[in-house]
């Protein structure tokens, strides 16, 4: 795995040699991604938040069925800390915030041993309160400042105002981790972490080109009859097809939507109860600020707690997929727009799942 | 920028948001969380709209270049449909939330399906506010008012996703915390749960009883605002009709605090005479807002010693109902009720203070705000805009210009500093109108000279300004001379018992109008107004004498440490 190689932050001092504009144009050449999920070009990114007054470095990782992010810190963070040092000199930064959920607090003393060893800037360990939503790029910044982890109205991004009002830029770690990669040879834009879990023989961490198919990560996985296939809970689902090509540019064109946390389910799950787990998800980690998804999550969870008892009657069952609609359309971020693209897709490829349940 | 709305392109050349441009342009997009004074930040979604077919919030949206806005549609009405239902179940009562959907152009819906949730205790703890959070919608408009504007912080959010509430600060009682009783919360809150504790229906029970002698007395910014109530425009002066509207309701008589606003300004007037004289306790800080005077109390005590000694203008008018008004018409005292129309919830507060009583006998009985009143009169089937005009009653009124403009924020240091500088020159100051003094500011401050000296002051409205001074004076406490104080934005015409909708805009109105009845009479002095000469010749003798002391002056004490 590239992502396992081992650094003697010989790549920054290869990296300080260009100029900090130069070292952009090189990231943005490279062709690199974002790794936080929404999948926005890096090179750009730091080209817009140039000079940033700070560096978030995004370790809140707490999507379902992702751990990549673990698996960096548990590895390599030596990389990830060459890499912030990269991206803090391109920036011109000063002060890099590196944020930490909070299950992940028992890396601070690893990390901040090498941040004293091997950094030559100055990097903050900052640990979340456990909240899924200060994973989104403006309510961590909320949460840093120490206010209530709220998402902020974009624009203004954090590339141009963000934390404390300075430009800010924030990166996932794993885009960090990669940024001094991009010095090596086999420099791959492509490759990518997936998070394998679910109803498979070895499920874990898997470094993979965007692009494999998904029977060959299946075979890979060892996946046991797969059926439906999630990917995470705001990436939407569908039934398992053996020639699905796993990139965000393949699967927009057929208006899914793709993540690196995968998870298989075989034929003896119910989608309709994956879907009340989700639904429970979203309604338990929204931020509670905007009304259509602390609300509408709320009573599509009531409504999917009623098929543990009854089946739904038709009317219920129109209320559904009126929310399901609703919550998207007057929600701000990125949460409240996602929450219900899983209940969407598995409503429509799975419908005679639901259909069972209706009166 | 080119913009096209609802089909009609529009040329903009100044940045705002669809939701203004909308309203600009005569369009009416419903709204919910939206208030004009403060920040939206888009957390009711009532006002999608769609935008290049996209649909998005238009109250924190900006236009640019190229927007193609559609207002309204089948899509954009099936979403505000789904979100009246999940809104619908969180108002005080169904009559109240039709009535919203009516006037805030939303499409109308059939029966409610859902029940409202989160639901804490009420708590009627405060005398002034009521708080009944199974009506929130969590817009967060009083925590707005409460956290940034009077930086009391006495509410806030607690809890996330659907355990999401506003709440009581640390999760104390409202009686135990911060709370200064200011009522902005209730001024802005869309569903009612947050409200004035009510006390008209026990009035409207008193008024059947034929051995009390119950007395009304509205503020100066009362007539001003009440008609709003009544479907009239923000700025339509119904003093006539009010006073004929209560006495229909069974008020034996209505007087005009204005002349209680007379009292204050000679007490108050040679009060700062005296402490600019001894140069003692200056600035001298003015004491008419109740809410303010818990604010310094709780947040400031070390300050007090600067706070004028004045009750305020319906206290001291109560006072003296009770004791010269009831000499006068051989009345036990204890048979008069007086009742205070207010623009104020914490005046229900002040009411309750032990200092506000002479011999055990409360100077104020209740007070009830401008809202209030409105519902009062409604439930007699009145409708204000029908009655003829009356009088005031005498012989404590009609009250001066220089009460009228109580009403609005600078009034009271304008009619103190006409009054002072008679006082002090034997002359009245040859423009009566203080410019200088008027303005929509929150910190305004200004120097006047008095005969051979230069008086610095300032006045300030909104309790962070308030904050702001006091920091001031923990440096330079020497600055000013006099300054005034009111907690609510605008002084009493926004008071946080005003009608609903209060905006900058309105309060504008507001004001105008009361400037104007001040213009329009006879004597726009205190010192001047023949009836308050003859109260002093009469009764009180002389302005700070013994007797004034005793009924029209009260004390402040330290309460910084209550509720911990
Ligand atoms: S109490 Fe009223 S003003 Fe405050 S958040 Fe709730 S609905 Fe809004
Ligand atoms: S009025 Fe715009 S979101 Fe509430």
């Amino acid at each position: 795995m590239q992502i396992k190689r081992k650094t003697n932050f010989e790549n920054f001092k290869v990296a300080k040699k260009l100029s900090p504009e130069a070292l952009i144009k090189k990231v943005e050449k490279s062709g690199l991604m974002g790794r936080g999920g929404a999948n926005f070009p890096t090179g750009l990114k730091w080209k817009m938040s140039r000079p940033a007054k700070y560096l978030i470095c995004n370790a809140d990782e707490s999507e379902p069925g992702r751990f990549k992010d673990k698996f960096v810190l548990d590895n390599n963070p030596e990389i990830v800390i060459e890499g912030i040092n990269i991206a803090m000199y391109a920036l011109s930064t000063k002060q890099c915030f590196f944020y930490l959920r909070e299950e992940f607090k028992k890396y601070k003393e690893k990390l901040e041993k090498i941040i004293k060893e091997k950094s030559k800037y100055k990097i903050t360990i900052v640990i979340g309160a456990g909240s899924y939503i200060c994973g989104e790029e403006t309510a961590i910044l909320n949460s840093i400042e120490g206010k209530r982890a709220e998402t902020r109205h974009k624009p203004p991004y954090p590339s141009e105002r963000g934390l404390y009002d300075e430009k800010t830029c924030v990166n996932n770690i794993e885009t960090l981790a990669r940024i001094p990669l991009i010095f090596e040879d086999d420099f791959d834009n492509e490759l990518t972490l997936f998070s394998v879990s679910g109803d498979v023989q070895s499920p874990g961490v898997y470094e993979e080109r965007q692009g494999i198919t998904l029977k060959y990560l299946a075979e890979k996985v060892g996946a046991i009859d797969p059926y439906a296939i999630f990917f995470g809970a705001s990436g939407g689902c569908i039934p398992f097809q053996q020639d699905l090509i796993l990139s965000y540019k393949e699967m927009e064109k057929t208006g899914n939507f793709f993540q690196t946390g995968i998870m298989f389910f075989n034929n003896e799950k119910s989608v309709p109860d994956i879907c009340r787990s989700i639904i429970q998800f979203f309604n338990e980690e929204n931020c509670g600020k905007c009304l259509p998804c602390r609300e509408g999550n709320f009573r599509l969870l009531q409504l999917f707690q009623v098929i543990l008892k009854r089946k739904w009657t038709k009317e219920e069952f129109q209320i559904i997929q009126d929310l399901i609609d609703f919550v998207p359309n007057g929600s701000q971020c990125g949460l409240g727009k996602s929450s219900t693209i899983a209940l969407k897709s598995a409503i429509k490829y799975f419908k005679n799942e639901f259909d069972k349940l209706i009166e | 920028m080119l913009v096209t709305i609802d089909g009609k392109k529009i040329k903009v050349n100044k940045k705002c948001t669809i939701l203004e441009l909308a309203t600009k342009n005569g369009i009416k997009i419903p709204t919910l969380c939206y208030h004009p004074d403060l920040r939206s930040d888009g957390k009711c979604g009532v006002c999608v709209v769609e935008v290049n077919g996209k649909l998005m919030t238009s109250c924190n949206n900006d236009i640019s270049d190229g927007m193609i806005i559609q207002t309204t549609n089948e899509r954009i009405i099936k979403q505000r449909k789904i979100n009246a239902q999940l809104v619908g179940c969180n108002f005080e009562d169904e009559e109240e939330f039709r009535k919203w959907l009516k006037l805030s152009n939303m499409p109308d819906i059939d029966e409610l399906k859902f029940k409202p949730h989160a639901s804490q205790e009420l708590d009627d703890s405060s005398h002034d506010i009521v708080m009944d959070f199974k009506n929130c919608v969590l817009c967060g408009r009083c925590i707005q008012k409460c956290r940034d504007i009077q930086t009391v912080n006495a509410i806030c959010y607690k809890g996330r996703a659907n355990a999401t509430v506003v709440t009581k600060s640390l999760g104390k009682k409202l009686i135990d915390t911060n709370c200064v009783g200011c009522g902005q919360c209730s001024l802005v809150c869309p569903t009612n749960a947050i409200r004035e504790k009510e006390s008209y229906k026990e009035i409207k029970k008193l008024l059947k009883d034929p051995k009390k002698h119950i007395i009304a007395q509205t503020a100066p910014s009362i007539r001003v605002a009440l008609g709003e109530e009544f479907g009239l425009e923000a700025g339509i002066s119904v003093t006539g009709q009010m006073v004929s509207a209560l006495k229909k309701v069974g008020f034996k008589k209505v007087f005009d605090t204005n002349f209680g606003a007379d009292l204050t300004i000679m007490e108050e007037a040679s009060e700062l005479i005296e402490r600019i004289r001894k140069n003692k306790d200056l600035p001298l800080i003015t004491s008419c807002c109740p809410a303010w005077i818990n604010f310094i109390e709780t947040f400031y005590p070390e300050y007090l010693n600067h706070l004028s000694s004045c009750k305020s203008p319906h206290q001291m008018f109560g006072a003296l109902i009770k004791t010269y008004y009831a000499q006068k018409t051989k009345i036990n005292p204890r048979d008069i009720i007086v009742v205070s129309i207010m623009p104020c919830t914490a005046k229900k507060y002040e009411s309750c203070r032990e200092e506000m009583s002479v011999g055990g006998i409360r100077d104020v009985d209740f007070v009830i705000t401008t809202r209030e009143c409105a519902k009062l009169i409604k439930s007699f089937n009145i409708d204000l805009k029908l009655e003829k005009k009356m009088q005031f009653d005498n012989p404590m009124g009609p009250g001066s210009g220089g009460g009228a403009i109580f009403a609005s924020s600078g009034g009271v240091m304008e009619s103190a500093i006409r009054t002072a500088h008679y006082f002090l020159t034997g002359k009245e100051y040859s423009a009566i109108d203080f410019k200088v003094l008027r303005g929509n500011s929150g910190f305004r401050e200004a120097s006047i000279k008095i005969g051979n000296k230069t008086l610095n002051l300032a006045i300030i409205h909104s309790l962070k300004n308030a904050r702001k001074i006091l920091e001031i004076l923990k440096k330079t406490r020497h600055k000013y001379h006099f300054i005034e104080i009111m907690a609510c934005p605008g002084g009493c015409i926004g008071g946080g018992g005003q009608p609903k909708p209060t905006s900058k805009e309105i309060i504008k109105k507001r004001a105008k109008a009361s400037y104007e009845e001040d213009k329009s009479l006879e004597f726009r002095q205190a010192h001047k107004n023949p009836n308050i000469i003859k109260v002093y010749m009469e009764f009180l003798g002389k302005p700070l004498g013994k007797l004034s002391k005793k009924l029209l002056h009260t004390k402040y004490s330290d309460k910084s440490k209550c509720g911990l």
